[in-house]
This record gives C-alpha cells, structure tokens and sequence, in this order.
C-alpha cells in the first residue's frame, strides 16, 4: 500500500480519524485519572463493562453499537461506584476492590456471552470483538459519536476547569471553599467511564487500560502545568492513534489495539529518558556534573587548606603535593584554570584571588567574618 | 472418574492453589499484581511455544513464569525511576507485554493453534481431553497433575515460611529486623503467584484466576482478621464456589469460568451486605449509632448551655439545634430512656445523671485526652445499656 492509497481509501480514513479521536479524548481524561493516583481504574471500569453489552444484547437481541455501549456505560458505572462503595465502607483497600471488580463483572460477561452465544438463532456473531477490539468494524458513525462525545467533554472540561483543577490538587480546600466535590468527582468518573467506553470496540477490553494511561504519563514528563499536560496527552493519543493504525494497515494479521498500545508505550519510554526536567537521561547528567563539580570543590578546599598557611595566596605550589588527594587529575585542574580559580605554570599551581575567595567562602565562616568586618 | 468430576477436581484444586497466595497479595495491597502478571504471562507462553512447539511442554509453563517475574521487575523499575506512581507503573507494564504476545500470535497465526481467546478466558470443559498417558495407560487429566503439584507446593512453603510471612506482611520493619528478608519474601511469594497463575490460567483463563486470587481473600477478610482463619475461609470460599459454579454452567449450558466468577461475585455480594462486623449494613448501622450518640452529647450541651424555660422546650429544640424532626425525637427518647433527661410539661431538663455525664463530656473536650473518654465510657453506656 503506498501513500496515497492511505489517504484515499475510505475505510483506512474513518478508522484514522476514529482512532486519532479516541486516542485524543483518551489522552486528556486519562491525565485525570493519572494525577488522581486512579490509573488502573481504567482497567477495572474497561471489564466491568462487558457484562452491561451483553446484558444490552439480551435485552434488545439487536447488535446495534449505540444500545450496546449504552449497555457498558451503565455496567461501569455500576463498577466505579462498588469500587467507590468498598473502599470507602470497608477496610479493603484500593487495589483489592479494583480487582474484584474487574474479574468477578468479567466473569459474569463471560458467562452471559457465552450463554448467548449457546442461544439458537441469535444473531450474536460479532459480540466478541468488545473483548479485544477490532477497529476494522469502525464505520462513520462511530466516528461521529466518538466526535461528540470529545466535544462533549471537552465542553465541560472547559466549563469545570477551575473546579476539576482545584478538586485535583486540593480537594479539601476545594471543599471548605463550598464546592460540591462528590458532583465534580462524579463527573471526573463519569467522563473516563464513557471515554473507556467508546473506545471498546476499537482497542477491545483488555487494552483500554493502556490507552488511558501511556499518552497521560509520558505527558506528565514534560510539563508541571495540568492545562499543558491535557494537551500535550490529547497530542500524544492521537498521534499513537494514527500512527498505529497505519503501521497494522501497512502488514497483514497485525491488529490495530495492540500495535496503538506500542506506539503509545514507545511515547512513554521517549518521554521517561528524554524530557529535560524529569528525564532519566538529563537527570543522570545532571548528577554527574553535580558529581565532577563536587569533585573540584574539594580539590579547592584541600588547595585553600595548604595556602591558608601563607601569606601570599598566589604562591605556586608543585602539582605533585596534590598526588596524595585522590579528587585530582590534569582535567580537573585545567577546569579550574578555566573558572579562574587558580594559574597554572609549568609544574606548579597557584591560587586566584577569585579561588581563594570562594574557598574561604565555602569553607571557611571564619574568614567570611573577617572579610565583612574591614 | 468422570469428566463431570475430573472437572470439579480440576476446580477446587485450582481454586484452592489461587487462594493462599491471593490472602497475601489482598493483605500486602498486592492485589493488582495478579492482574498483571495474568496478561503479561501471555507472551512467555507464546515464545515458549515458539521454542518448543509444543503446547503441553512443561516448559510453557516455565517461561510463562519466567515472563510473570520478568513483569513484576519491571514494575518495580518503572517506579523506581520515580517518574509515575506504581499503580500507573503496573497499568503501563502488562498492556504492553499483553500487546506483544498478541502480535507475535496474530503474525504466526496460520501455523499456530494458539488462540487468544481460549488462553485469555481459558475452558474447563476442555481439561478432560488432554490426558497423560504412560506406556499407554491413562493416569487422567494432566491438568489435575499440574495444578495439584502446585497446590502442595504452595501448601509446603506456607507451613514452611507461614511465620516469615505473617511477620513481614504486617511489619516490615521487624521482619527485617528479625532477619527475614524482605526481598527474599516478596520475590519468594510473587514466584508462587506466578506459577499458581500459569498453571490456573491453562485451565481456567486470565481473568478467572484474577477472581480466585481476589475474590475469596477479601471475602475473608470482611469476616475475620485471623490470618490462619481468613486462609481457610478464603480456601473454603474458593472450592465452594468452584463446585457451584460448575453446577450453574451446566444449567445455563455457558462458560465454567464466568460461572464459578459469577458465583464468587455473589458470594462477595452477601458477605460485603451482611458481613457481621464489617459489612455494609452493620457500618450503616454503626455510623448512624454514633452519629446519634454524638447528637445526643451536643443536645446535652445545649441543655448544660441554656437555663431561660423557653430555650428548654420540647417544641423549640428543634429550630434551636438545628435537626430534623425524627431526629430530634430519637436523640430525646434515647437521653429519656438513659435517665439522663427529664420533660416536665414539654420543658426538658437535665437529671443528675444528665449533668454529670455532660460535665464529663466538657472535660474531655476541653482537655482532649483519651482517658477521660475512656470514663464516660465506663460510666455511661448510652445504646449498650
């Protein structure tokens, strides 16, 4: 497939778009989710979700998409707040009601898919891709129920901003202020829960998890500001959308979900060494030349040790009486040639007014004492 | 035997397997990791299926370990790097790994009898057909080997390690200082979880041994706070409802594993509703106690505040302090009921006894210190007496 096939096939263009959506919309609650230490609420809300699809098909034995999803929007729901129930009126704790949730709504999604796949004549075939997604099955008006429910959120995340800012940082300021934290959380869950939700059928259950997730993280490396951080998610999740979707039309037998769930993984690693803040990268080179800078201030304190004693600080000395301090070698002393700090000639150094002056002031209070009073 | 009862055997013995490591995973706020380690297994599988080709190898089930611990190092890699909190370390480890094994199935998938389904969702019913035959005599299922294998094991190391375990469960600090090993222990226990989960996973599925870990352990854990007690009944919990499920799938004619689930999850229903102690309706019920309990102190301190006759009538308290209308007449039955209060004439006044619990009562506020309550809860017993 060359390039402007891509760009004019009808069906690889609404999957693009699709996925780019959902990646986007994935990005920017999911930075919710992440700075709201909920990050495998996802998950959770992800499985809990397939018993209300099947329920939906039970009910109705139509497979239309909207009816179905309807079906897993109330199932999460129902998810989030057992979740909500058992952390807050039990002494289990997160990580266990999560994962009660998700396995034992799977199970029961389970049990009733399989119970309708057992049903004579239902028209049940298809049901299965909620499981692993299938974004092939995308058509139009996926894409434009993807695009208003974005819109949609991305109305009321404007609309709530301040509140859904201040409930992230300081929820109990935010409720002596009078705020009604549990409509604003409510409306954080609800959100994430249907932004899970439609993306279903794309990246499937298991893998929305990720999709929530990866865009958020590797946004938060970049940037300390939450309005940045939704955006750069919204950026990030869309490109993973694209970009994966066109690496799995581009091979055969490569499915789309987990080809997505790479490219997004692969944005993380980037952003984990690369960002210039919080970077493994930047953050390892800035201790190594804390490190080095260390290493030559203690060679200027072992220097301003041995011209102390003496009334001209420029002196020379031989380099070779540095030989018993192990902080020394020819770099070190050229760099602290270059800072000004002491001469070099020949085979002796001596000491700048400059260096003797930010020795005595490192090391010395002493002399700092005496410098202030004449 | 049958298959109806290799199959229930199969069950129990896994249910059973996956519960003793779970009360672990549920006490150290582990829980999640069996999740993980559920999914990320998946590619260790297929590479070792790739090496061996052979999907009844025992060696499967040694790679899929293997990838089980790989997962947990670099969850802890992850979060160690300091850049994400460790659920999100977790939530960004297995999706990964899962996608991988995914693809490297989709991209061998003609030649490959792997399906992602049957080891994701896994099939009981199928456990019965693939027999170990020796010199060709059948000796049974092979998972029944397999997965009672393991439950020995891990039913050796708990006996073994039980006291390790109990000890740096609940104080880290003075394992370490016993000379346990932390590391030792957790790497020790986060192995048994991950064979448990490749050896259940074979037969019943990913997300069925997630439920099996969790489920019975924190049922148990709403009923007891016994380690040895929440064991056994998370044991009991499991094999209950493996033998139940089995029986509910073959009325509905649908998956074993959603089953038995689904009557783990009901089960966890009952004992979150009616757990004597900590189940929803007895902490209702408790905070409602205490919220009158502490109704009734401030009612008390109204009287104590206020002498005029007005402020002291029955019909005046209400707009006074503020409460509804039931409210306010269950606080005055219960102060009348205690003697603490008298009404003459729709005038309420506070009996001997009223004042000094309330004189009390202020001593405690004012100076705040706890063995000041602990008197007025030798001395005055409000819903208990």
């Amino acid at each position: 497939m060359n390039l402007t096939e891509y760009f004019t096939d009808y069906t690889l263009r609404t999957i693009t778009l699709g996925t780019a959506v959902l990646g986007a919309i994935c990005g920017m609650l999911g930075s919710f989710a992440v700075l709201r230490k909920q990050s495998l609420l996802g998950d959770a809300i992800s499985h809990a979700a397939l018993p209300g699809i099947a329920v939906a098909f039970l009910i109705t034995g139509a497979k239309d998409s909207n009816i179905l999803l309807l079906g897993a929007l109330v199932s999460g729901l129902l998810g989030v707040f057992w979740i909500k129930g058992i952390v807050t009126k039990t002494h289990l704790k997160t990580d266990t009601a999560l994962g009660l949730i998700l396995s034992l709504f799977f199970g029961l999604g389970m049990l009733l898919l399989t119970y309708i796949q057992k049903q004579p004549n239902a028209n049940q075939a298809g049901l299965d891709t909620y499981l692993f997604g299938q974004a092939a099955t995308l058509v139009e008006s996926d894409v434009i129920l993807m695009s208003i429910v974005t819109g949609i959120s991305l109305l009321i995340l404007l609309l709530f901003w301040k509140e859904f800012k201040l409930l992230l940082f300081d929820k109990n300021y935010a409720i002596t202020l009078g705020f009604n934290t549990k409509l604003i959380d409510g409306l954080i869950s609800f959100f994430i829960v249907l932004a899970i939700v439609i993306g279903l059928q794309t990246v499937g259950v298991v893998l929305m998890s990720a999709m929530l997730l990866a865009p958020a993280a590797a946004a938060r490396q970049w940037t300390n500001k939450l309005s940045t951080m939704v955006f750069i998610a919204a950026i990030f999740g869309a490109i993973s959308g694209i970009v994966g979707t066109g690496i799995s039309a581009s091979q055969n037998n490569l499915s789309t979900g987990p080809v997505i769930v790479l490219v997004a993984a692969v944005f993380v690693a980037i952003s984990f060494i690369f960002s210039p803040d919080r970077g493994i990268l930047f953050k390892q080179l800035r201790l190594i030349r804390n490190r080095r800078d260390l290493e030559l201030k203690k060679t200027l304190h072992f220097m301003y040790n041995i011209v102390k004693k003496h009334d001209d600080i420029s002196r020379p000395h031989a380099i070779l009486i540095l030989n018993n301090f192990q902080g020394f070698t020819r770099s070190s002393l050229s760099q602290m040639e270059e800072k000004d700090w002491i001469t070099v000639k020949g085979q002796s150094w001596s000491m700048t007014q400059q260096g003797f002056d930010i020795a005595a002031h490192l090391y010395d209070a002493n002399m700092i004492s005496h410098d202030t009073s004449h | 035997m049958t298959p109806a009862i290799e199959i229930q055997l199969i069950a129990v013995l896994t249910a059973a397997a996956c519960a003793i490591p779970g009360v672990f995973l549920v006490l150290r706020k582990m829980a999640l990791i069996s999740d993980a380690i559920s999914h990320s297994i998946l590619p260790g599988i297929v590479i070792g299926f790739f090496i061996t080709h052979d999907l009844a190898s025992p060696w499967l089930i040694l790679f899929a370990a293997f990838s089980g611990i790989i997962t947990v190092i670099l969850v802890e890699m992850v979060q160690k790097t300091g850049l994400v909190k460790e659920d999100t370390a977790i939530g960004l480890v297995f999706p990964v790994l899962f996608s991988i094994g995914v693809i490297l199935i989709a991209q061998n998938a003609n030649d490959v009898h792997l399906d992602i389904d049957a080891v994701l969702l896994g099939d009981l019913a199928f456990a019965p057909f693939d027999r170990w035959i020796l010199n060709g005599t059948d000796m049974g299922p092979r998972g029944l080997y397999l997965i009672s294998t393991i439950l020995l094991i891990t039913i050796l190391l708990l006996f073994l390690f039980y006291k390790e375990l109990k000890v740096s469960t609940f104080d880290v600090g003075l394992s370490s200082a016993l000379g346990f090993s932390p590391v030792v222990l957790h790497y020790g226990l986060m192995s048994v979880s991950s064979v448990t989960t490749v050896a259940a996973f074979d037969a019943v599925g990913a997300i069925l041994v997630v439920a099996l870990m969790i489920a019975p352990a924190a049922a148990a854990y709403l009923l007891t706070s016994d380690l040895k007690k929440m064991i056994v009944l998370s044991i009991l919990f499991g094999c209950g409802s493996a033998i139940g499920g089995y029986w509910l799938a073959r009325v509905l004619d649908a998956s074993i594993s959603g089953s038995i689930t689904t009557v783990l999850g009901t089960l966890f229903l009952l004992v979150y509703l009616f757990a004597p102690a900590k189940g929803l309706i007895a902490v209702s019920i408790r905070q409602n106690r205490q919220q009158i309990e502490v109704s009734l102190l401030t009612f008390l301190l109204h009287l104590n505040n206020h002498d005029s006759l007005e402020e002291r009538r029955v019909g005046h308290l209400q707009e006074h302090i503020n409460w509804g209308k039931v409210r306010s007449r269950s606080v005055l039955n219960l102060a009348l009921k205690n003697n603490m209060i008298t009404i003459d004439e729709k005038v309420v006044s506070l009996t001997r006894k009223g004042k000094e619990f309330t004189e009390k009562a202020l001593d405690y506020i004012i100076s705040n210190r706890n063995e000041k309550i602990e008197d007025i809860k030798d001395d005055f017993f409000l819903f208990r007496g």
